[in-house]
């Protein structure tokens, strides 16, 4: 069955951020002049305004700074994953966004250690996504 | 030289609220402003400034807004901060005419939320997401591919980090809830009368977790409107003079998400600066008038405005302080919970009600000598504060 949730939307900016993910890396931006990271993309370091950045991979793993439990369907596309958690995720190198945590709503909690992993929607579009972290790590 | 007490509103008005078929939001406004200026004694010939905030798709809504009511005024121009943007249009008043370029200014929001939802239902274009974003204006990247989709989970993502770090529970947020339910019951115009219990919170249709049907405001048909002039002129009008004693502004523009404006938000800078303009403090409020979207913001805000310490207002709400009889009465014709939900503005119309002190009993705030309102709104990172005297 075709994809029915929606896709995003790439800007400008924000167009290498998805283009990494579908080679399943998670990027984030980088400031060459004060060593910010941030997200989401921008054209110009928030904290000293800097022009001089790069995008640089993330390592992936991070911790829920918060989360909601979806019961209402605002999209059709969601009426199967009913309750679901979107989660705003602060990565390690200090970054924050919004993405999903897999598995039991009822497991995800505030600061739980999480990491990402990679969800294949279409051809085109993979979409970076959460699970709960490992305990032994490799 | 300070603007504290020069300025004071001394007309209020508002249209129809609650569920008004058919009505459009611009139909609704010109009713509140004209009942505005004749509560005021006023004849429109002598309002000279307007400044109105419409939904956010009529371009240069004030033009519009002249248009209906046939006014040409010395300033006038619309607000773009959300929520936030009814406090602060009285505020702009305030400033237009203390740079001379006005003397009387009418200040208003209509909306049509309960209509306008409707006719999406029943025309059933559209998918449901198209729906939810003509209100919502939707980013479309970093949100909506995850399921994320508008300002009650927004507010919901704060709420749940205020439990995490306070324990605040859902039983303190129904204390709101239920709170203001009480206030509008004892309000004619109210939208919601129907007696509301814990009970009745406690199994509430989930929404988005933490919060439930009875986190969340109201949909509403409704518009309000205030007359603002100077202080000298208001002492020789029909109505008491309301005055304005403090008001102040903070934006939080790098987001909700970032740092910790979820927990700690725009409200305290902004009641800091409007505290020190009235030369008063939190203890000199006879009564709030909160922005209350959902039951969490009343608790951020009431920490954050200093009436209880940051992470107890969990508890404070659930003492009863909101009620009429509490500490601090709150919300006292319902709030956008259960009186109507007109973005903030008919919690200015309750503070002046309160203030000038003619409610009926049950209804008066005991004493009320000074009101506090607030304005939040934009992307939940836009906050105004109103200190209101009589």
């Amino acid at each position: 069955m075709a994809y029915n949730k929606p896709l995003p939307v790439p800007s400008a900016e924000s167009k290498p951020f998805w283009e990494g993910c579908r080679r399943h890396e998670l990027l984030v931006q980088r400031c060459r002049a004060c060593g910010k990271h941030w997200l989401p993309p921008s054209a110009l370091c928030p904290e000293c305004l800097s022009t001089e950045w790069e995008w640089t991979r993330a390592s992936g793993k991070g911790k829920v700074f918060s989360f909601v439990v979806y019961h209402r369907l605002y999209h059709p596309g969601f009426k199967d994953e009913l309750p679901y958690a979107v989660a705003l995720i602060e990565l390690e190198e200090g970054p924050r966004m919004l993405s999903n945590v897999a598995g039991d709503v009822k497991a995800v909690k505030c600061d739980m250690p999480v990491e990402v992993f990679f969800e294949d929607a279409t051809e085109e579009v993979s979409l970076p996504k959460f699970r709960a972290a490992s305990s032994g790590r490799p | 030289m300070s603007l504290r007490d020069k300025y004071a509103i001394v007309g209020i008005g508002q249209s129809q609220i609650g569920e008004v078929p058919g009505s459009s939001s611009l139909g609704l406004l010109a009713e509140a402003m004209k009942n505005a200026i004749q509560d005021a004694g006023l004849n429109k010939g002598e309002v000279d400034g307007l400044v109105s905030r419409g939904p956010d798709d009529i371009y240069c809504h004030h033009q519009r807004m002249g248009e209906v009511l046939g006014l040409n005024v010395n300033y006038s121009t619309s607000l773009d901060n959300g929520g936030a943007s009814q406090a602060l249009g009285v505020i702009l008043a305030c400033l237009a005419m203390d740079a001379g370029l006005c003397h009387t200014v009418v200040c208003g929001y209509g909306r049509n939320a309960w209509s306008r939802t409707r006719q999406a239902a029943e025309s059933r274009k559209g998918s449901l997401q198209q729906h939810a974003g003509a209100e919502e204006q939707l980013p479309r990247e970093f949100g909506p591919e995850f399921g994320y989709f508008g300002a009650v989970a927004t507010h919901a993502f704060g709420a749940q980090r205020h439990m995490h770090l306070y324990g605040t529970t859902k039983e303190q947020m129904g204390a709101v809830a239920v709170s203001f339910r009480k206030h509008a019951r004892r309000t004619p115009w109210a939208q919601m009368k129907k007696p509301l219990t814990m009970e009745d919170y406690r199994q509430g249709r989930l929404i988005i977790e933490p919060f439930n049907v009875y986190d969340c405001s109201l949909r509403t048909d409704a518009a309000g409107a205030v007359v603002v002039t100077s202080a000298e002129r208001a002492r020789s009008l029909k109505q008491p003079p309301v005055y304005i004693s403090g008001f102040g502004s903070h934006n939080n523009l790098r987001g909700w998400f970032f740092d910790d404006h979820m927990v700690n938000t725009a409200a305290r800078a902004s009641g800091q600066t409007a505290f020190r303009m009235a030369g008063m403090s939190p203890g000199d409020v006879d009564t709030a008038q909160l922005y209350d979207c959902f039951t969490y913001m009343v608790i951020a805000e009431l920490e954050d405005y200093g009436f209880c310490p940051k992470g107890e207002g969990g508890p404070f709400v659930a003492s009863g302080a909101l009620d009429l009889e509490g500490v601090l009465p709150t919300n006292t014709a319902g709030g956008q919970l259960s009186e109507g939900h007109v973005e903030g503005m008919l919690q200015i119309l309750e503070a002046v009600r309160q203030l000038r002190q003619k409610e009926p009993p049950g209804r008066q705030v005991p004493k009320a000598e000074v009101a506090l309102v607030s304005g939040h709104g934009g992307n939940a990172v836009c906050h105004t504060t109103l200190i209101l005297r009589r």
